[in-house]
């Protein structure tokens, strides 16, 4: 009960600061440009393929439209998650809110579960907004629902360890810039990590982001994948977890 | 009710509290005293549980604070120096909030009714990010009240707060040691711990330098205070000489503290009238005795 009376908590007061509505509106912004020039060259394309059925079957939504829209998701979350997560602990330690938490009756365990939800549940929203542009097509196509499912799975994942990792940042100092920073520049090393890998049994693709999220986009789901993203996750709740008992021990 | 037995505190190379002993009755109101850095906001934070020690035991109605620190802390309301409070969040929201994370009964009737105990009703739909200092203060003593602690820790529960409003909060603190809340309380107003508190723990440099009533401390030995237009080395020699006076030490105003065994104000003038004596006073009570125990580091 305290993990979700906290989580409840934190989730309102993203929506109570203006950079929870900036955040929202620059991902609603931002996505909605992507997918209005995404279908226009969607559009073109096929109109190039009118009289090659072979080509036409080729060029399907899920491929051409869908898939690249949520690859470019990533991108855009990559950049906003860092400002979602600053504040979770850099905050509470500026305004001198913790000792609130420290002092009342829940576990270390309960404040970074029940923060993480809340942040967590702060991506739901955004990835939520976002699904009426899938469910417009449904006035021309019908869009595999594998696919879909697997795109927002995948986002889900993503965010759900790249925000377990701004918030150790945010555990380490009381500046939310400084945990930004920090959290954008780990999370960007993560993403292009892979780039210089000769083979996918290359270490680095191994660490890096998007060797995991590729085939989940395309809507197939590999245990290896999902264990890679939780795993990311538990690690830095772990490790904020005991971030905070070493401080309040030392 | 509350038992700290050889509790210490060791930040680096820094000892903030050090083997600290003391017990403290149900229903007491136990004032901590001391200058800045002495130690006494270490020592709250950690019977609070929101700070570890480095050594020795404390425990809360028999609880070892370290060992079982969720049952503990459902004993303990604390406000810390400064009032945690979420500042985007109204009044009652954020009275709701803790009441739910204290394990507070029925938290919706409970913050009704210390609204209305606090004085907050005026307020209580408003963004706390938007109240006076004074309003603030109280939301944060609402906050370490909600869910009935038996032990009640303030850290400076008057500060910025204008007269009329320590007096209330005075009286709160009173109305809750009547119904056997135990209750410890830093300041450094020292009238007020003069007026509520039965007993006082003066701390200086992370150790205690007594813990008595407040007539006893006041009765300890005697002190007189004077003025003088030009006080020198020599001075405090001579005054240092006289025999039964324990200690010599410049007060803030300007004045010299002389602590004495015995009656030694004839002694104390005749040493001082070279220096251009100018006031000669007598015991100033329990402000006296806090200079001389921390050095008059006050």
């Amino acid at each position: 009960m305290n993990v979700l009376h906290i989580a409840w908590r934190e989730l309102r007061a993203i929506f109570h600061t203006s950079v929870g509505w900036l955040v929202l509106a620059g991902w609603l912004f931002v996505t909605g440009v992507f997918w209005v020039f995404m279908v226009q060259s969607y559009v073109l394309q096929s109109q190039d393929v009118v009289f090659n059925p072979y080509a036409a079957a080729q060029l399907t939504v899920e491929d051409y439209l869908i898939e690249p829209f949520f690859g470019n998701c990533t991108i855009v979350l990559l950049m906003l998650l860092p400002g979602v997560s600053m504040r979770l602990f850099a905050e509470e330690y500026r305004q001198h809110t913790f000792e609130l938490l420290l002092s009342s009756p829940v576990s270390t365990a309960e404040i970074v579960l029940g923060k993480y939800l809340g942040a967590l549940g702060y991506v739901v929203v955004l990835l939520l907004a976002t699904v009426h542009y899938p469910l417009a097509l449904l006035q021309w196509t019908t869009p595999e629902a594998g696919v879909l499912a697997g795109g927002y799975l995948g986002l889900l994942l993503m965010s759900s360890a790249l925000l377990a990792m701004g918030m150790l940042f945010s555990s380490l100092t009381s500046n939310q810039i400084v945990a930004m920073v920090l959290a954008f520049a780990a999370s960007l090393t993560l993403f292009v990590l892979d780039w210089g890998a000769a083979t996918p049994d290359d270490w680095s693709a191994k660490v890096a982001l998007m060797p995991h999220l590729t085939d989940m986009l395309q809507g197939a789901l590999k245990v290896s994948d999902i264990t890679y993203f939780v795993c990311f996750a538990l690690f830095f709740l772990f490790a904020t977890h005991q971030r905070l008992e070493s401080h309040r021990w030392s | 009710m509350i038992q700290v037995e050889n509790l210490t505190k060791v930040y680096g190379a820094t000892t903030a509290i050090d083997a600290l002993d003391f017990t403290i009755e149900k229903g007491e109101i136990v004032g901590f005293l001391g200058p800045n850095g002495a130690g006494k906001s270490t020592t709250m934070r950690i019977l609070a549980g929101a700070l570890g020690a480095t050594s020795g035991r404390a425990l809360v109605g028999g609880v070892d604070v370290f060992r079982e620190p969720k049952k503990v802390k459902r004993m303990v309301g604390y406000l810390p120096e400064r009032p945690p409070l979420y500042v985007d969040m109204t009044v009652r929201d954020f009275l709701r909030f803790c009441a739910r994370v204290k394990g507070a009964e029925a938290p919706r009737e409970q913050v009704e009714r210390l609204i209305g105990r606090v004085g907050l009703e005026p307020v209580a739909h408003r963004l706390i990010d938007h109240l006076s200092k004074g309003y603030r203060q109280r939301v944060g003593i609402a906050q370490a009240l909600v869910h009935q602690p038996q032990v009640l820790i303030l850290d400076e529960p008057a500060s910025g707060l204008d007269p009329a409003q320590r007096v209330e909060i005075r009286q709160l603190v009173q109305e809750l040691a009547q119904g056997e809340v135990t209750v410890i309380l830093s300041t450094h107003v020292l009238p007020e711990v003069e007026a509520i508190c039965g007993r006082v723990i003066v701390i200086d440099r992370g150790s205690i330098v007594a813990s008595d009533s407040l007539e006893a401390l006041s009765a300890e030995g005697t002190s007189i205070r004077i003025r003088v237009a030009r006080p020198d080395e020599k001075l405090f020699a001579a005054l240092v000489a006289i025999e039964g006076v324990t200690a010599v030490s410049p007060s803030d105003d300007g004045r010299v503290v002389i602590a004495a065994s015995t009656d030694v104000r004839e002694a104390v003038a005749h040493a001082a009238v070279g220096h251009g004596l100018l006031e000669l006073g007598g015991n100033r009570g329990l402000e006296d005795v806090y200079l001389q125990l921390t050095g008059g580091a006050a």
